[in-house]
């Protein structure tokens, strides 16, 4: 099979390439997949990647590349994969992205890679995004997957705050250069928001803990039950613990409440609460595990971003009538488009241009309804940015659950303990651009500790930064 | 067939190489051998083992086919090849020895049969070493015991190649055979070597501890042991001082990334979270001592900890009510009222639980008050007062303290308290043992007999914080309280533990848990707190 695509494919010239047609990746059927937390997209055929790779034109200077945060070859991951040649795309990805599987399922390709590219001018840009996941599924299904090489020792130890994608990425460049590492973790298993937030219908479970289980085997060392700031603090791990450096990557973790009344009933919750329950406290599974989640009949969702279409999409599986409610319009939904596509096709009900103002509570302090006013947007101001405007006019709806996905604010635990460490008025930790260096010395930081809230493969790409820096920084 | 096979012999025999060729091929053509012609023929072939090679690379490949052929005679032809062995120099010996080797378990008697014959003849036995390097099934290690006394040898050549070959063995011979003695004893020998004046058994050494770990065969303290010589023999020991041979350093500097991997130095931030010691202080609440040395390390008055007793739990807050630094413990007092607390007091002494984080929150409003400082305690909450009374009282301040219950049995760690304050005073809604009454009953009492009251702190069941924050905040003296909100990490990522002080919305894991009483909306708390009665009912039901 894979010789005789190889011998066809280089016989094809760019303009066959450009007629061949787009291989949409199959979806679990809406009425099924809200019924359980199986993954929707169901993942290319080796046929369907093979076809969907022949699309790419393989431009001398890709503008996908660029596109990239990480910057992964591309046209040359792509080009193995049209060949067949499955082990060695994953390998090549690797070169660049050490969480291909995930990133594949959960980058925003729409805002980069796949935004850029040239096919994308006439049709339906190259899938990039299932490409990378084809071939990070087929490395962890067959096996294909080498350990790297690790330098002799350095004899410098470099201590990881948090497990999420930038701590674990970070470990990983720094492990390979042949330094010790070792992750703390403040809750009792690594991964951060990818164990925590995002949902096991976008992102199995099993595929983080491949990847944690490929770092403990090149050496990377995990503490967990461990909140520095708390149990050690910085100057613990410099100066006592004997660390030579430390990275920062605590996450965007304290969520944006809203300040209206009811904001505290019963039963509303923010996104965080209501998805860690579930993903990392297997509340679904209550009450064989012991976690307990109230959730009513109606569910209100509060936000369009990633987050809100995850609270969305759970909320559903658990069996509730639910409803989306944002003070903007569909077109500034900040959801990846994919995820809104999906979370669209799931049976769910929208309010564009509506904005809470009070969440109406019983005697009991249980939340009962939702009441809103509806926006209108105006005319773009000088920014460019139509802001949504109030219009006098409310409604109100039932509602005895309300999530808030509003986003989240940097984890103060860090800055909050420890002076050194400075901030802007966001609570954004404050840091060298070039290196990710802190105001601290030994300290860098890195991920949506530096940016708040962002995106995984953002927060990769700091981490690489980082690497070297710390990298240059303990051999002095 | 005298003749074709003298032939034969004869072009094995010539120096050209072409005739040695032919006959080579010949041999491949022979059928219905006997043992002699087949030990005749394989001392013609072991002749090209000697033949010097230099400039002639054909002769290595010719060399190599006469092995093969060798091999093909099977096991009449080993006397021969042993007698060859013992005496060869070290480019035949390894053509022979892989060809004795060839035969498997057949060779290893008459093998050692030979050893203890050549016994005191060392160049014999350093080919007799070499030869055993080469087999893979697991009888040679009958042969393990004479290597090992081998290694030890005065003669350099002898124990490096005694070493090499429990290194090769170890490779090729599947680990588990090897017993923990025998690992013992081969660690002990080999690592001796590493001091050798010779850098070839050094360098044999250093290799073949790199296998034994590698292969799993050495304990955590041999790792370490292996780990600090491989630091010094590549001077990363920092003294500047490593082995002058390359090839030592060479091999320790291979082996030493893959020592590094081992979890030797994250045993230091384990802790067992084991159970130290249980006792009932009234029905179904437990003072507990729990095994956290670096939790221990780190709490101040006032903060608490999270913990899951098991995989299936949920994450269950309580506060802390003492601790002891240098022994790694901490004290808790865990009161039965559903599904988990009730789990975690059927644990016993011994038992472990599955997570344990902290310390978590902010420390307690201390300072020094001139005037007396009340603190009072509630169901659980009579312990958590205990370190901060403490506290108060270190920096010089009056401490009274008050417990109430609902009847005498039900007053817990009064003795504690008694220890941690200047005075403690109990009250008992029906009267059985001091003031019959409420806390708040005992905290006017206070009032009105002491000079001065400037600090009340109360933790317990929200309606008794609450009463005392009523008592307190028309006279105004300042009045912390302690809130057990609901909680899920405790760290302020989720807001489940939100609450509003003075209309302002707080988390209580990360602000507090100690706030403001008069602040406090108890109301709110008290609502949050039934958030889900019913699921916890349910989960009840499962027991
Ligand atoms: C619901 C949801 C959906 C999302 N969907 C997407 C998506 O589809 N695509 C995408 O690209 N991005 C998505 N994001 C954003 C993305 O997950 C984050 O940008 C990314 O995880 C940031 O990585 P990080 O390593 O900086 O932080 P995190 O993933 O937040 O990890 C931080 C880790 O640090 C730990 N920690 C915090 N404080 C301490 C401390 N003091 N000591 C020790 N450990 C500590 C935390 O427990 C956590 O494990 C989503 C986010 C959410 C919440
Ligand atoms: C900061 C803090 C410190 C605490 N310290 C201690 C302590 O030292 N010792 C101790 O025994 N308990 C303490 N608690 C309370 C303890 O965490 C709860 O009793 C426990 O979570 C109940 O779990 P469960 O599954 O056994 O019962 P559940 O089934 O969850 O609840 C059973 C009943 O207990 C009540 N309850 C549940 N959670 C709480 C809570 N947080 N506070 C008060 N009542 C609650 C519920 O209303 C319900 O009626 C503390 C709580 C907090 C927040
Ligand atoms: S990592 Fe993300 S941005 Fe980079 S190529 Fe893959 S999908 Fe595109
Ligand atoms: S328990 Fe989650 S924020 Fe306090």
């Amino acid at each position: 099979m894979s010789e005789k695509s190889a011998k066809k494919s280089t016989e094809l010239s760019n303009k066959q390439r450009m007629a061949l047609s787009f291989q949409e990746m199959s979806l679990l059927p809406p009425e099924e997949r809200v019924k359980n937390f199986e993954e929707v997209p169901i993942g290319y055929s080796l046929e369907e990647a093979i076809a969907e790779a022949q699309r790419c034109i393989q431009c001398k200077k890709p503008d996908c590349v660029d596109g990239c945060p990480v910057g992964i070859d591309i046209p040359a991951f792509i080009k193995l994969i049209e060949n067949g040649n499955m082990a060695d795309a994953a390998k090549k990805i690797r070169e660049k992205n050490f969480l291909p599987a995930a990133c594949g399922r959960v980058c925003p390709q729409d805002k980069q890679c796949q935004a850029v590219c040239v096919v994308g001018k006439k049709k339906e840009p190259v899938d990039i995004g299932s490409l990378e996941r084809y071939a990070a599924d087929y490395e962890r299904q067959h096996g294909t997957l080498e350990l790297p090489e690790i330098p002799p020792a350095t004899g410098k130890r470099i201590a990881i705050v948090g497990a999420g994608p930038a701590g674990l990425t970070c470990a990983y460049e720094l492990r390979i250069r042949g330094h010790e590492v070792v992750v703390f973790e403040a809750f009792h298993r690594a991964g951060g928001v990818l164990v925590y937030g995002i949902p096991r219908f976008r992102l199995p479970m099993d595929i983080i803990d491949e990847d944690i289980k490929f770092l403990e085997k090149i050496g990377v060392k995990f503490v967990y039950n461990m909140i520095i700031g708390k149990i050690l603090s910085l100057d613990d791990l410099l100066e006592q613990e004997g660390f030579d450096a430390v990275f920062v990557a605590s996450g965007a973790g304290l969520p944006k409440m809203l300040d209206i009344p009811g904001v505290n009933a019963n039963g509303v919750y923010s996104a965080n609460e209501y998805l860690t329950r579930i993903y990392l406290m297997q509340a679904d599974k209550f009450p064989k595990y012991s976690t307990p989640l109230y959730q009513g009949k109606k569910v209100a969702v509060i936000g369009a971003g990633n987050t809100a279409m995850d609270v969305l999409r759970t909320a559903k599986r658990l069996g509730a009538d639910t409803t989306c409610y944002y003070r903007r319009s569909r077109g500034e939904a900040p959801a990846r488009t994919e995820e809104l596509k999906h979370a669209e096709q799931e049976f769910l009900n929208w309010r564009w241009l509506a904005n809470p103002v009070e969440f109406i509570v019983d005697e009991d302090n249980f939340v009962k309804q939702i009441k809103c006013e509806k926006m209108e947007l105006s005319d773009p101001d000088t920014s460019g940015r139509r802001k949504p405007l109030p219009t006098g006019e409310f409604f109100t709806e039932d509602a005895d659950t309300v999530v808030l996905s509003l986003g989240c604010d940097v984890n103060p635990m860090i800055p909050a303990t420890d002076k050194g460490i400075k901030t802007n008025k966001w609570g954004i930790i404050i840091v060298d651009e070039e290196s990710c260096q802190t105001t601290k010395r030994g300290v860098f930081a890195g991920g949506d500790a530096i940016t708040g809230g962002a995106t995984v493969i953002l927060a990769m790409g700091q981490a690489k930064t980082a690497a070297k820096a710390i990298d240059r920084y303990v051999r002095g | 067939m005298k003749k074709a096979i003298e032939n034969i012999i004869n072009g094995l025999k010539s120096e050209d190489e072409v005739s040695v060729s032919v006959a080579l091929d010949e041999i491949e053509q022979l059928s219905g051998l006997t043992d002699d012609d087949k030990i005749a023929l394989a001392s013609a072939l072991a002749l090209l083992f000697y033949r010097d090679h230099v400039g002639m690379s054909e002769m290595i490949s010719l060399a190599n086919r006469a092995e093969k052929q060798i091999t093909r005679f099977g096991s009449v032809v080993i006397p021969f090849l042993i007698d060859e062995l013992v005496s060869a120099d070290a480019e035949s010996c390894a053509h022979l020895g892989r060809a004795i080797a060839v035969n498997g378990a057949n060779a290893i008697a008459p093998l050692l049969d030979v050893w203890n014959r050549k016994r005191t003849d060392q160049y014999a036995l350093i080919n007799l070493t070499q030869a055993l390097a080469y087999f893979r099934i697991p009888e040679v290690l009958q042969a393990l015991p004479e290597i090992l006394v081998a290694a030890e040898s005065d003669n350099y050549q002898l124990s490096s190649n005694a070493i090499n070959a429990m290194g090769k063995l170890v490779v090729r011979i599947d680990p588990n055979l090897f017993d923990e003695a025998l690992r013992q004893q081969m660690f002990d020998i080999s690592f001796a070597r590493l001091s050798d004046s010779r850098s070839l058994v050094r360098m044999q050494a250093a290799r073949t501890l790199g296998k034994l770990m590698e292969k799993g065969l050495l304990t955590n303290t041999q790792k370490e042991r292996l780990q600090t010589a491989y630091c010094a023999i590549t001077g990363k020991d920092g003294s500047n001082d490593w082995d002058d041979a390359y090839i030592v350093r060479h091999e320790a500097k291979c082996y030493l990334p893959l020592l590094k991997t081992t979890p030797t130095s994250v045993t230091h931030y384990q802790q067992s979270f084991k159970i130290l010691s249980k006792r009932e202080l009234c029905p179904n609440t437990f003072h507990y001592v729990i095994e956290a040395p670096l939790i221990a390390r780190k709490l101040q008055a006032g903060q608490f900890i999270i913990i899951r007793p098991h995989e299936l739990s949920e994450r269950i807050p309580l506060s802390i009510c003492g601790w002891d630094r240098e022994e790694g413990h901490i004290e808790v007092v865990i009161m039965s009222v559903g599904k988990t607390t009730l789990q975690m007091n059927e644990m016993g002494v011994g038992d472990c639980f599955k997570d344990i984080v902290g310390p978590l929150g902010e420390r307690s409003h201390v300072r020094h008050y001139r005037g007396t400082c009340v603190v009072i305690g509630g169901g659980f909450g009579t312990g958590a007062i205990i370190p901060t009374a403490r506290d108060l009282k270190a920096l010089g301040s009056r401490v009274i303290g008050v417990i109430g219950a609902r009847s005498k049995e039900l007053l817990i760690m009064v003795d504690e308290l008694k220890a941690a304050c200047d005075e403690v005073i109990l009250t008992t809604n029906d009267g059985s043992a001091g003031i019959q009454g409420f806390v708040t009953n005992a905290l006017e009492q206070i009032i009105k007999e002491e000079k001065r009251v400037s600090h009340v702190l109360a933790i317990g069941p929200v309606p008794m914080m609450q009463a005392v924050c009523e008592l307190t905040r028309p006279i105004g003296i300042e009045t912390m309280v302690s809130l057990n909100a609901l909680m899920v990490d405790g760290t302020g990522m989720c807001g489940a533990c939100r609450i509003s002080i003075d209309g302002k919305t707080k988390f209580a894991c990360f602000h507090g848990p100690d706030f403001d009483g008069h602040k406090v909306d108890f109301d709110q708390l008290t609502k949050r707190q039934k958030m889900f009665v019913a699921e916890e009912k349910q989960a009840l039901e499962t027991l």
